[in-house]
């Protein structure tokens, strides 16, 4: 018995050393995020900072709490739309009799090898056309559509776990196929749509290569605008710090309150049941 | 005779309406799913019949309605480019290093939190573990440009208080490749630690007292039990991880834009410089239109090779 104590304490040491690799360097900006410019170009470094300086979160939520207003935007906009149009055609793959259900199922799959780089200048073509380049409206398409892959794959995988009993006691009972999904169906899989929205949520707000595209000023989502304090020839360490932080407090604050919804969304995204 | 006449009907009558689970609806079952299946068509397959078609051309951005058939000029060009082809050179040592090492690394992982399952801190432990996977990509390539800085960072500051000397993280071609597969290793072993530690979980427990009675060493038990069971969940998560290598893109412009020279450039980066830096965009379709060929190619022989493991 102590021996397996003994190992248990080993590996669990082990572990504990590997989970912090993969904290410590936002641990690191964690604290530079507290720092004046003078304490993070100082050397020795200044270990821990005084964690009642908060100029530079304040500084950018004055200056740039628009484009993290657009991020939101964009993100909910994307998360609420794929969400639409991905559970209805979910559970319509899942239930539906119809011929070629699988052929399609599979192609939809296949779109997510779309490279958002072959999309780009397409997408920036037909947006300036509609006149929509620089809105969050084009995020809020160009996001949704790239995640409905992923979204109608993981929403499938839940919506086959609805007893197929159920769904046929609510046809039986006059139900339309919408009032099966709506009434029925979505309230027996709660935990597989927050998984779904958890997902497509991160992506979304992560994603930075097409908001670089398709906005330029008024539209321009958080990560672009952090990328212009690198490009702009001094580099503003403090802001960098406090602006990584904030983009990155979303994903954190979801891997931890959710990481059952985490752990089933990456292993049913990754595997076909 | 009446009475029996109703309740034969009755059954007759719910049988057929038993039915229209499985047929009628045409139009609501049409409604649930034609959505979807347009929005894709408009938002990936017409983008990239477009990319095709922007890729046969001579075309600049900023003069759109001028555009030149040139048919495979862009293709021809790009294969003649030492840029280009240094940009997929870079892009298949980064998939091929990063993946190793994730997996590698991914597995032995795996391992350990399997084992301290059954500890009540263990899950804790594991959410933190996972977090690098969840961080905009952004924020990582800006957090190590951070702590790799040659004079403010942390890293070479404690390298010289080791007594060793500071590196040039970003500063030097190999050190930079280096340290971009790094931080990709850094960022995406917790996924491949995901899916190992799902494939892990999935054995049945008497497989593993068979083995222990049949008197095996821990070796014979990743060999013979573990990586067959996690053989086909790994060759899932590369290919969806060669799909995302593919895209690789943010950390690369945020920390060293493709330099030192071209030491770090890779396939993304360099359409999204022909698209929106030279505005060349008939020249940059077609990388993009190649970098798509490729994730079929890829995906087609990874799916091929899955298929073969499942059936032995």
């Amino acid at each position: 018995m102590s021996r397996h104590r003994a190992r248990d304490l080993i590996l669990f040491a082990v572990a504990t050393a590997f989970t912090f690799v993969a904290a410590a360097p936002l641990i690191w900006m964690t604290l530079g995020a507290f720092k004046t410019i003078a304490e993070i170009i100082s050397i020795p470094p200044v270990w821990i900072p005084d964690f009642t300086y908060l100029n530079n979160f304040t500084d950018l939520f004055e200056n740039y709490w628009p484009y993290m207003l657009n991020s939101l935007l964009a993100t909910l906009g994307a998360t609420a739309l794929a969400l639409a149009l991905a559970l209805p055609t979910a559970f319509g793959l899942v239930n539906f009799k119809m011929r070629g259900r699988n052929a399609l199922a599979d192609w939809i799959l296949s779109t997510r090898m779309m490279p958002p780089i072959a999309a780009a200048v397409p997408l920036f073509i037909i947006f300036k056309g509609i006149g929509l380049l620089d809105s969050v409206w084009a995020l809020v398409i160009a996001y949704a559509g790239f995640n409905l892959p992923f979204a109608v794959w993981v929403a499938m995988s839940f919506l086959r776990r609805v007893p197929r009993e159920v769904l046929e006691a609510a046809r039986l009972d006059g139900c339309s196929w919408w009032q099966t999904l709506v009434r029925v169906a979505l309230p027996m899989s709660r935990s597989g749509i927050m998984t779904v929205a958890t997902f497509v949520f991160i992506f979304s707000w992560n994603e930075f290569m097409l908001a670089l595209f398709l906005t330029s000023r008024t539209a321009r989502t958080f990560p672009v605008v952090i990328s212009s304090f690198v490009s702009t020839g001094k580099v503003y360490w403090e802001y960098l710090s406090a602006s990584a932080i904030i983009q990155c407090l979303p994903p954190i604050v979801f891997t931890l309150l959710m990481q059952r919804h985490i752990v089933s969304g990456m292993t049913m995204g990754a595997m076909k049941e | 005779m009446q009475t029996p006449v109703l309740p034969a009907s009755r059954r007759a009558g719910s049988v057929r309406r038993r039915y229209p689970l499985f047929g009628i609806d045409r139009i609501q079952q049409v409604l649930f799913i034609a959505p979807t299946c347009l929005y894709l068509i408009f938002l990936t397959i017409y983008p990239f019949v477009y990319s095709v078609y922007l890729s046969l051309h001579k075309v600049r951005l900023t003069t759109l309605h001028r555009m030149l058939f040139v048919g495979l000029q862009n293709y021809v060009s790009l294969l003649q480019d030492g840029l280009f082809l240094r940009s997929v050179e870079n892009t298949a040592l980064l998939v091929v290093v990063s993946l190793a090492l994730e997996i590698l690394i991914g597995f032995a992982v795996a391992k350990v939190f399997y084992e301290i399952r059954h500890i009540r801190w263990a899950n804790g432990l594991r959410s933190v573990y996972l977090m690098p996977m969840m961080l905009t990509p952004l924020s990582v390539g800006v957090t190590f440009g951070y702590i790799l800085n040659p004079t403010l960072g942390i890293m070479n500051y404690l390298l010289q208080r080791l007594g060793l000397p500071p590196v040039p993280w970003f500063g030097e071609p190999i050190a930079a490749q280096i340290s971009i597969m790094l931080i990709n290793v850094w960022q995406w072993t917790p996924f491949m630690m995901l899916l190992i530690l799902a494939g892990l979980t999935s054995i049945p427990e008497e497989i593993y007292e068979a083995a222990k009675v049949d008197g095996a060493k821990w070796h014979h038990i990743v060999r013979f039990v573990e990586i067959p069971a996690v053989r086909s969940i790994i060759l899932l998560g590369v290919i969806l991880r060669v799909i995302d290598m593919l895209r690789f893109f943010d950390v690369v412009y945020i920390t060293t834009r493709g330099g030192p020279g071209d030491a770090t450039m890779v396939v993304t980066l360099y359409a999204y410089q022909q698209d929106f830096q030279y505005f060349d965009v008939g020249l940059g379709s077609a990388v993009a239109v190649l970098i798509l060929v490729i994730s079929i190619i890829v995906t087609t022989f990874a799916v091929h090779f899955l298929r073969n493991i499942e059936n032995e």
